[in-house]
């Protein structure tokens, strides 16, 4: 498949040149799966294998792109698609900088995140590994849901500036087990990332379930006052944070049109707390890395925050070419971002809800539906939701209903940081919208941010 | 192709399915332009082709979808194999309301085809539009057109067979600025209807567009110089640029009968609504009127035919403030009557649809509305208003799991004490839990404050779906809110 998806390549660049286009192919192709679980049941058992191809034409300062979903064996269409972006291009608008067009020195593959043994897990294999991660614990009320998703991805490019190509494939896993009780309301949830079939423990996922399902079962969720908590954010949180992070705080192009929290000024300065330390690092094979970006620069661990210190901001090329700024090798679909782990001795849920401590502490595991209430201060609002736990001094667990968040990211990462787990885990970030792009941050499994206001406290579910 | 599909939906019918659907797009086009500070940054189109299969097998659903048509009976054998693999672990077995077998074609209202307007037409209208948004205060400025056009043609194992042609057409324009604390301030505009005409590249009205980038750059420049919005308890009210997201979140989703019946539950979440409020909760005051409107004459929310070939409808959803409906598809609402041991349902409201032939149908937000009241004009519900402040423009939105509780940013917010507004205030926010603040909805404006505004982008789902949809609403006056936090 590879030869093929390459030599394919190849025969359209020559039609592109022999046209006198100058054009980048980008080719994506998924085979997914997705088991859907819902009220114990397989509500949606599906499976897609898509094409896509875009192709991007330049003209001096102008650029266009057509995206086609389409099939290798459809040589022609995509030749007319590529005449049709080659007229476009002269219908647009020039930009007020040069874009720079991919040059690649040498062609790259790496396959070294790809197992097919994972992606290509056949249907009995999958509810097999569900029936395992949730046996026992399925009632007549705990309604088990859930996805189990995995398939394939591979990404190719090409450009007409040079012949060389770069290849990508990865095979990745998420997993999502929640169990809900259909009166009640509330809900527990345990999840995990794969990018081999040996990452997946089904074990694992049964222990966190049913740790959370005795104490929710055992205790009857209540109202906590609004105020000041510690909170213990699990490693959903504080994934669903960074992401947020990445959006509003380091990323160049985001700082230049006024949505950051940080600025260049800030660069070399102490923003965080000294326990922070982040690092977009594409070693890491359980984040689906990118060891080149699309432009063919070669990705390098690249440190964003040392000890508290902010590094420097990160540039798509597009943003560095309007702004002037020096690419950074992050023209790619996602980052690899390692927030790296602290010296708090505890490696799970069990061992955290043990801790002695001082004050109670509120565990919240998951951010649902965050959102950004103000970029230049960083501040972002979100719901606890999966398994919140109030873990009380006095060593007993109390079940709160869900509260709500709105802090600014400087504060929570700043210099309230209590302490980050010795543990650490790849956080599935994976989103479905669109193309399948399978995406991971490596985590604390915990982190405490003490005295942190929750401004809103549920009466219910 | 029809009589190809036609054969492989009989053959899987004959190997044992109970019913069996398919979706066949001969294209879907879309294009979209986006210039940013009069870069023209993104100029793209898109085309794609293909066919989506439902199978329902032993009260379970399969369900695979291609690009390649050059096999469609290993498509349909996927499906069933799908669906032979989930009823290995069936819970509800799967029954679909009763519908008719329809014959029928839909062509959504357009007079000009925007796929056949010159590129040179649509970057000159940005242009013209960049330029106007380019003055004083304005730090960043953004306009974006976007458009799709689709043929669906759907067949069924029950004898239907509907075609649709789509047409849509999405615009904005946004200016953002920095005060001089250095935080950034929007203000935006989008292409809305008021649920008439048509919505092909006619809407695109320079005028129109013109006058509103006028308004959003003077809006901005008064945020610029505000003072921040206090954090108090207040009347809100809000007008259909934040009323719209208002009703979107915390009316349809939570009315969304797969949500309520726990189907989301592993990711978008659930809904405080159980089967037993259906003719009895009390949502709202009595000023609430809601309703699932798929008949609108002009909104992205009607199409004509869902994607169980059920016709769209107009169906209540609260009525006087009492829940008496929900967002239905033909699946759900059989399981919904079965489990509440009663007749909640009638029948599927058609609202049941994909994003795309590679996604699988779920209930979906039609024309969410709200009625218009007899509280008045704007200007009567202010003047009625002893200390409030009205809001417009959605900035940021975080709902509860459940939809009980939500936190929303504005654009603008405009102080009002004694009956008039004071003055505008800067990063307004509201709060609330979702029954106690519709049960505080104090005055419902009349047919003069009722506006359609579209809505894009709708995400719900696994594997996740964007749906397009509208929201007829007037402006609404909620008491006791908390602002400013």
């Amino acid at each position: 498949m590879k030869e093929r998806i390459l030599q394919t390549s190849r025969e359209l660049r020559a039609y592109a040149l022999q046209k006198g286009y100058e054009i980048s192919l980008f080719y994506h192709e998924e085979d997914s799966y997705l088991m859907r679980f819902a009220n114990s049941a397989i509500s949606l058992n599906t499976n897609e294998h898509l094409i896509r191809l875009e192709v991007q034409a330049y003209s001096g300062k102008k650029r266009a792109s057509y995206e086609l979903i389409t099939d290798l064996d459809h040589i022609d269409e995509i030749k007319q698609a590529i005449d049709t972006t080659a007229e476009l291009v002269q219908h647009a608008q020039p930009l007020n900088y040069q874009p720079t067009i991919p040059q690649y020195s040498a062609s790259f593959e790496d396959e070294s995140s790809y197992d097919p043994t994972l992606a290509q897990m056949s249907n009995d294999e999958k509810l097999q590994f569900f029936n395992a991660a949730v046996a026992g614990l399925e009632t007549e009320e705990i309604k088990l849901s859930g996805i189990f998703s995995c398939g394939e991805n591979i990404v190719a490019m090409i450009n007409t500036r040079s012949e060389h190509t770069q290849f990508f494939r990865t095979s990745d896993a998420q997993i999502t087990t929640v169990l809900a009780h259909s009166q009640l309301k509330w809900e527990v949830s345990a999840e995990q990332s794969a990018q081999r079939k040996s990452d997946l423990n089904a074990a694992a996922l049964h222990d966190d379930l049913a740790f959370l399902l005795a104490r929710y079962q055992q205790d009857t969720p209540r109202q906590i006052p609004l105020g000041s908590y510690d909170i213990v954010f699990g490693s959903a949180a504080i994934a669903g944070m960074l992401r947020f992070m990445n959006w509003i705080g380091f990323n160049g192009g985001a700082m230049k049109r006024g949505y950051s929290c940080l600025s260049e000024e800030k660069t070399g300065q102490k923003v965080l707390s000294e326990k922070f330390s982040l690092v977009d690092d594409p070693s890491r094979r359980e984040t689906f890395p990118f060891k080149k970006d699309y432009m063919g620069i070669e990705r390098n661990p690249f440190p964003i925050i040392k000890d508290g210190v902010f590094q420097g901001f990160t540039w798509y090329q597009d943003d560095a070419d309007e702004f002037g700024a020096q690419p950074t090798g992050h023209t790619v679909s996602h980052n690899s971002l390692v927030l790296q782990s602290g010296e708090q001795k505890v490696a799970s849920l069990q061992e955290l809800a043990a801790m002695p401590r001082q004050k109670d502490v509120l565990y919240i595991p998951f951010l649902h539906y965050m959102n950004i209430v103000n970029p230049s201060k960083g501040v972002f609002t979100g719901s606890s939701r999966f398994g919140a736990l109030l873990l009380k001094k006095d060593g007993s667990v109390e079940i709160p209903y869900n509260v709500r968040l709105t802090q600014s990211l400087l504060d929570i990462f700043g210099e309230k940081v209590a302490w980050l787990s010795q543990t650490s885990e790849a956080y599935n970030t994976s989103a479905s919208y669109g193309a399948r792009n399978p995406s991971a941050v490596i985590t604390p499994l915990f982190m405490q941010v003490n005295d942190l206001e929750i401004s809103h406290s549920n009466a219910s579910y | 192709m029809q009589q190809e599909i036609k054969k492989q939906i009989e053959r899987i019918h004959a190997l044992g399915a109970t019913y069996v659907d398919a979706r066949w797009y001969p294209f879907e086009e879309t294009n979209e332009l986006f210039m940013v500070n009069g870069n023209l940054k993104n100029t793209s189109f898109s085309r794609e082709s293909g066919v989506g299969v439902r199978v329902l097998y032993k009260g379970a659903w399969g369900f695979s979808a291609s690009s390649d048509l050059g096999n469609l009976a290993a498509l349909f054998d996927r499906a069933l194999d799908n669906a032979r693999a989930a009823a290995e672990r069936v819970t509800f077995p799967i029954r679909l309301a009763e519908k008719d077998a329809i014959q029928a074609q839909f062509t959504s209202p357009n007079q000009i085809n925007p796929f056949e307007v010159p590129l040179a037409d649509k970057v000159a209208f940005l242009k013209a539009m960049d330029d106007q948004l380019n003055q004083p205060g304005v730090f960043q400025r953004f306009s974006g057109l976007d458009f799709t056009r689709k043929q669906i043609v759907f067949m069924d194992s029950e004898g239907s067979q509907i075609e649709k042609l789509i047409t849509e057409v999405f615009a904005r324009l946004e200016v953002s600025g920095l005060d001089d604390q250095g935080q950034m301030h929007d203000r935006a505009f989008r292409l809305n209807q008021n649920g008439a005409s048509s919505r092909g590249w006619e809407s695109i009205d320079l005028g129109l567009f013109s006058q509103n980038a006028e308004r959003i750059v003077e809006e901005l420049r008064q945020t610029l110089v505000a003072e921040p919005c206090p954090k108090d308890d207040r009347s809100v009210i809000l007008l259909p640029g934040i009323m719209y997201l208002q009703t979107h979140e915390t009316i349809g989703h939570p009315l969304e009968l797969d949500r309520i019946l726990g189907y989301e539950l592993a990711f978008a979440g659930g809904s405080f609504v159980r089967l037993e409020d259906f003719g009895k909760l009390r949502y709202g005051s009595e000023k609430l009127t809601a309703r699932a409107d798929a008949t609108l004459p002009n909104s992205p929310g009607s199409f004509g035919y869902d994607d169980d070939g059920v016709i769209c409808q107009n169906n209540l959803l609260i009525d006087k403030g009492i829940l008496v409906g929900a967002i239905t598809g033909r699946q759900m609402v059989e399981e919904a009557n079965a489990k509440a041991r009663r007749q909640i349902f009638d029948g599927s409201g058609g609202t049941n649809r994909a994003t795309a032939f590679y996604r699988v149908p779920i209930e979906r937000m039609t024309n969410i509305n709200i009625d218009p009241g007899q509280d008045g004009n704007l200007e009567d519900i202010i003047q009625n208003t002893e200390r409030g402040i009205v809001l417009d423009g959605d900035r940021s939105w975080s709902i509860g799991s459940n939809r009980e509780q939500f936190h929303f940013a504005t654009e603008m917010g405009w102080l009002v004490e004694d009956g008039r507004r004071t003055r505008v205030v800067k990063n307004p926010t509201y709060k609330g839990d979702t029954l106690k603040f519709w049960n505080s909805l104090s005055a419902v404006g009349d047919s003069s404050t009722w506006e359609v505004v579209f809505v894009p982008n709708c995400g719900k789902g696994q594997p996740n779906q964007i749906m397009q949809l509208g929201h007829g609403v007037p402006v609404c006056r909620f008491d006791n809110v908390r602002i400013g936090e």
